[in-house]
């Protein structure tokens, strides 16, 4: 016996109805809050963290707030921060000017891009996301400069440097991704959250 | 996401346009790099003393063992000094007087300016330390930098305030010398933080001792003035059908405690980008 044709109901994919925000307030709270935010990363970065190097190898402060920016606010705030971080981070290296700004800019854009379809909630995501991101990013930023033709970025120890920053950026990633979702935070959903999903 | 795209885009076009504007040579990347280090110095410098003494700590607790051995070997290294430094005195007048005879410039004449290492390497990838003097106090780029001991690196920025040295254990740093003994020269490269320096085309049939003092060559168009201590020889193999030996160095200055140094103001005329 032949079933009577009925078409199948199909999975429901329309955007979640989300409160928000109104972009002026958006974004006056973040012209508010990013320059200090901004300001005391890069403090931390060039001044703290050069002086807590376990093993010779030390977080990278404005690569961590890149990512985290990805994971609060999504890609193009991700891109945004990142480029910015990156450009600040580039003020204090003898690698050419705006490397770490493609490569933070890059990063960032990829973590927001696969928070907002990938990332499932659970105690392991934030850690092996900022792990990965971060050893990425300064497999990234070697790969790049190497391209540009600077010597001595891509050495034996590439991979221990990369996984070493993972690791201590890994461990320092909630406290940074609670902050930079102060600074950063947008209710602003970039990409269309599944009904029933999350 | 479109519009995620078109930002990535923008962004990328705008690193890839600030990196061809930095590789153009000075201009408007350098007005902004500057003002930045100039800009952020005192907040970072008072940072960075608050935090000073956490670090050290880190580092007591990590290295204690080594630290309690180097404070035997340094006593013993001290006595020793006291007995040679008289002796040394005369001998090096003499080499002083027979170089200004011969027309040959002495490191001891070369004018310096004294500078205060304030900042560790901010990146993981690049050896570099920040000198508290800069533009304003008579630095350029290239200029060698020396501690008490021996050779620290060379100047690679400079802002008015500030100044970031390239240590010679940068995997990006390359050093002309010559062994003391033998008197061949060689290349000294980075091989990376705490790591040892490589010398590279020392020829095979060179004797060379273990302990033996490597300084800089001088040779013309050098980037460092001749007979800066580099570093002494812990190790020296000889490969089968190898047309080099592989002789590797321990820096003579201790880079990884550096407070006070001297940038020396070589000549640069011929020396930039030379080695």
């Amino acid at each position: 016996m032949i079933a009577p044709a009925v078409p199948r109901s199909r999975a429901i994919i329309r955007p979640a109805v989300q409160l928000r925000e109104p972009r002026a307030g958006v974004l006056a709270r973040r012209i508010v809050r990013l320059p200090p935010f901004l300001l005391a990363a890069v403090v931390l970065h060039t001044a703290v963290l050069p002086q807590l190097r376990p093993f010779h190898v030390g977080a990278d402060g404005l690569l961590l707030v890149a990512v985290c920016a990805g994971l609060a606010g999504g890609a193009r705030t991700g891109a945004w921060v990142g480029f910015g971080t990156g450009l600040l981070a580039d003020c204090f290296l003898a690698t050419p000017f705006g490397l770490s700004a493609l490569a933070n800019g890059l990063v960032a854009w990829a973590v927001g891009s696969l928070a907002g379809r990938l990332l499932r909630p659970g105690s392991w995501v934030l850690p092996s996301t900022v792990f990965g991101a971060s050893a990425g990013g300064v497999v990234l930023f070697a790969s790049l400069g190497a391209l540009l033709g600077e010597d001595g970025l891509v050495t034996g120890r590439l991979l221990g440097v990369a996984l070493m920053v993972g690791l201590l950026n890994a461990l320092l990633g909630p406290a940074a991704l609670a902050v930079t979702r102060w600074a950063v935070g947008s209710p602003r959903p970039e990409v269309p959250v599944l009904e029933g999903g999350r | 996401m479109r519009r995620s795209r078109s930002t990535l885009t923008l962004l990328v076009l705008a690193s890839l346009s600030a990196i061809l504007l930095d590789a153009r040579g000075p201009g408007v990347v350098d007005v902004v790099r500057d003002g930045a280090v100039d800009t952020l110095a005192p907040v970072r410098s008072v940072t960075a003393g608050a935090v000073e003494p956490v670090g050290d700590l880190l580092a007591g607790i990590a290295g204690y063992d080594d630290l309690e051995q180097e404070n035997e070997r340094l006593r013993h290294g001290v006595d020793e000094l006291e007995g040679e430094r008289e002796s040394r005195t005369s001998e090096r007048r003499s080499l002083r007087e027979a170089l200004a005879l011969l027309g040959v410039p002495w490191v001891g004449d070369v004018p310096a300016v004294g500078a205060r290492v304030v900042g560790a390497p901010v990146s993981n990838l690049e050896q570099t330390v920040e000198l508290d003097k800069g533009g304003d106090d008579g630095i350029a780029e290239g200029m060698p930098v020396v501690a008490a001991d021996g050779l620290v690196g060379r100047v690679v920025e400079v802002s008015g305030r500030r100044s970031r040295v390239r240590l010679i254990t940068d995997p990006g740093s390359a050093v002309g010398v010559r062994l003391v003994g033998s008197g061949d020269p060689g290349s000294a490269e980075g091989e990376g933080p705490w790591e040892h320096l490589s010398v590279l085309f020392v020829e095979p049939g060179t004797k060379v001792e273990r302990d033996e003092l490597v300084v800089t060559s001088g040779l013309e168009g050098a980037a460092f003035p001749a007979d800066i201590p580099v570093g002494h020889v812990v190790d020296a193999t000889t490969r089968a059908g190898e047309l080099s030996q592989d002789v590797t160095l321990s820096p003579a200055a201790d880079l990884g405690r550096l407070e006070l140094v001297r940038v020396l103001q070589w000549p640069l005329d011929d020396a930039a980008g030379a080695r």
